[in-house]
């Protein structure tokens, strides 16, 4: 086959897209995958105030804003060389544990549920969080709004505003919490924590305990043995707002550990002909192409590479919803991209165990929630975990805290390669000659990117709701075989 | 009749924009108690949060189609939303979505909604304004949301 270049135009349209290629005898050939890219964010931010960073970073994406806007504030705290406050820094991640708790609950629930629940090969038209509760129950559902409700309270409470919060401030925060809010914010935790037991409770009657789906999980097709990256605390225990990054190899060892600052020694970037993407790669592995395994250095930072690469949770339920998960997959690491979703609803439960942990604490009302920075700017990076993976905030300014430049790199950028190769894989696995290109085919490849939940700005529209994806299959004469569209 | 004008959109990714920049024009040409302007970049469940409880919503947002011209403003009503139409398939919820699942759960959910969607140019770079086009298009889609609001106060 002839190298293929996809031409920049075709890039538009917003959504994503999955191309393959077959061969004469019906096999996969090759396979792409586009995403649209964001353009121009560097020279948007020169000139801007670095205090406004919070503010304008969380409207890059509609689905995490609260990520960005704690990674922004933390790089702020960077910049002006100033520590938050310990009210200050409880208040941040107990927001931010708020916000996991409705991210999660809204990916399961919408995004992965429906396959395992309905089934892959159910109906489309059933095969979306209407199916599921018709299934599980109203009762499930009415939990499901009602937990994100309460939580998204937490975060307008804490934050300021509803979804974007505006209370991020270099050595703190802008606002304390009253006695009756605390006490509010304690009960949802309580809730929460009820809720994502349950979560894990379907999780098991429906997938763990059913062999069909257990063995997709378990699969070849679904394993990918790459890095693992995640934040971690002075443990090595899973945490979201604050610490050193880890990486840990598929076979379990440490790579390395860095603070925020180090980033730039850690992580490069690939550029590939065929595609405007950049692929981040470990430095110190080098790049080997799209290929897993100790010495390729394509990394994970998803859920479960947050557990990879930690020795636990810092919550005691969430710890023992870690312990089986792990007895179950048959140890630590597991490659295994589909249990993704488990370590994503381990997570649910540790952020509400933490929210509730948090409100709890003495210091939480407190009116002590600022230090003033004094020193002169120049350089700042805070990294949070985004739901979808490690964000990074990097800032140059000049005296006066006015940008000069800036790089950001995304949750979902860091999986562009891993992500990548998840889909070409099912392709060439579910794609053979003679095998009817059905919908539930052509679902299951799409299985392998649900994990990832790609975090893209353009899912802020009424009509498509959620990233728009497009599966096209060409034969080799370059005729359209099979096309799956949703929502484009 | 409780009436929410809801600007769905990125005001930081040019056209992406164009919702919020319409319902800001709508906010300061309306005073009645029952209408609420907003806006909002969430979209899906956070939808749903968005509208329940309304009698009627007018949703304005960005749109690419495959041969629309930058500009163009489409329209769609109740109708359009009435049965569960495949604007996306699994694991999207859209808004037929959003609203079966508002009603399957007994939420309170607007016996009214229309859709304006002003065909975009770019929504993947970084701007605050809008392409000429599209900036063109605003005051018609604000005069349209207008008339929409003033049917519904005289009748």
């Amino acid at each position: 086959m002839k190298r293929i270049t996809i031409d920049p135009i075709t890039r538009l349209e917003g959504h994503g897209k999955i191309t393959i290629f077959l061969n004469d005898d019906g096999s996969v050939a090759n396979t792409y995958f586009q995403v649209p890219e964001l353009r121009g964010f560097e020279k948007f931010s020169e000139g801007r105030p670095a205090e406004e960073m919070p503010q304008i970073t969380q409207r890059i994406c509609g689905v995490c804003p609260e990520a960005h806007h704690m990674a922004a504030t933390k790089a702020l705290d960077d910049l002006f060389h100033v520590e938050p406050t310990s009210t200050a820094r409880k208040l941040r991640e107990l927001l931010y544990s708020a916000f996991y708790v409705t991210d999660h609950t809204t990916h399961f629930y919408i995004l992965a549920a429906p396959d395992f629940v309905m089934g892959p090969d159910a109906n489309p038209a059933e095969r979306n969080i209407l199916g599921v509760i018709g299934k599980v129950g109203l009762e499930l559902g009415g939990a499901v709004i009602n937990t994100r409700k309460q939580n998204h309270w937490i975060i307008q409470t804490i934050g300021g505003r509803p979804i974007h919060p505006c209370f991020g401030l270099p050595g703190g925060v802008s606002r304390a919490i009253n006695e009756e809010e605390r006490a509010q914010i304690e009960e949802i935790g309580k809730q929460s924590v009820e809720f994502g037991k349950t979560s894990l409770k379907v999780f098991d009657d429906v997938v763990l305990k059913n062999k069909t789906y257990l063995d997709m999980v378990l699969s070849d097709t679904y394993t990918q043995k790459s890095y693992n990256m995640g934040l971690v605390d002075e443990n090595n225990k899973v945490n979201f707002y604050d610490g050193k990054v880890r990486v840990v190899g598929p076979d379990g060892k440490e790579l390395c550990k860095y603070a925020p600052r180090e980033y730039l020694e850690h992580i490069a970037e690939r550029v590939e002909p065929w595609t405007y993407l950049k692929f981040p790669y470990l430095k110190k592995v080098g790049w080997k192409g799209f290929v897993d395994g100790v010495d390729s250095g394509v990394y994970r930072a998803t859920p479960l590479s947050r557990l990879n690469a930690a020795d636990g949770m810092a919550t005691p339920l969430a710890q023992e919803a870690y312990e089986k998960m792990y007895s179950t997959l048959g140890g630590k690491p597991a490659n295994f991209t589909l249990a993704t979703h488990w370590a994503r609803l381990v997570e649910l439960l540790y952020a509400a165990e933490r929210l509730l942990e948090l409100s709890r604490d003495p210091e939480i009302t407190s009116a002590n929630i600022r230090n003033i920075p004094t020193a002169t700017p120049d350089e700042g990076v805070g990294i949070v975990e985004a739901p979808r993976g490690t964000l990074t905030h990097h800032y140059i300014t000049d005296e006066r805290g006015v940008i000069k430049k800036c790089n950001l790199i995304v949750g979902t950028t860091n999986n562009y390669a891993p992500l990548f190769m998840s889909i070409r894989k099912a392709a060439e696995d579910f794609i053979k000659p003679g095998v009817e290109i059905t919908e539930g085919l052509l679902n299951r490849i799409e299985m392998a990117w649900r994990p990832y939940d790609p975090c893209l700005s353009c899912a802020t529209h009424a009509l498509p709701g959620q990233l728009p994806l497009e599966v096209t299959i060409y034969d080799v004469q370059g005729n359209e075989v099979k096309k799956l569209s949703q929502g484009v | 009749m409780k009436t929410l004008v809801l600007g769905l959109g990125n005001p930081i990714l040019s056209d992406d924009g164009v919702g919020i920049r319409v319902v800001h024009e709508v906010a300061n040409q309306v005073r009645s108690s029952e209408i609420t302007v907003s806006d909002t970049n969430v979209a899906g469940l956070g939808l749903l949060d968005s509208i329940v409880g309304y009698d009627k919503v007018i949703i304005i947002d960005a749109i690419q189609t495959e041969r629309g011209q930058a500009g163009e403003i489409y329209r769609m009503g109740t109708e359009d939303f009435s049965q569960t139409k495949h604007f996306s398939s699994p694991h999207q919820i859209n808004l037929a979505t959003a609203l079966e699942l508002g009603k399957m759960l007994n939420l309170v959910m607007p016996k009214e909604i229309s859709v304006l969607a002003v065909e975009a140019e770019d929504i993947t770079s970084f701007s605050e304004e809008c392409t000429p086009e599209v900036e063109k298009a605003i005051p018609e889609a604000v005069k349209m949301v207008l008339a929409e609001l003033r049917c519904q106060t005289s009748s």
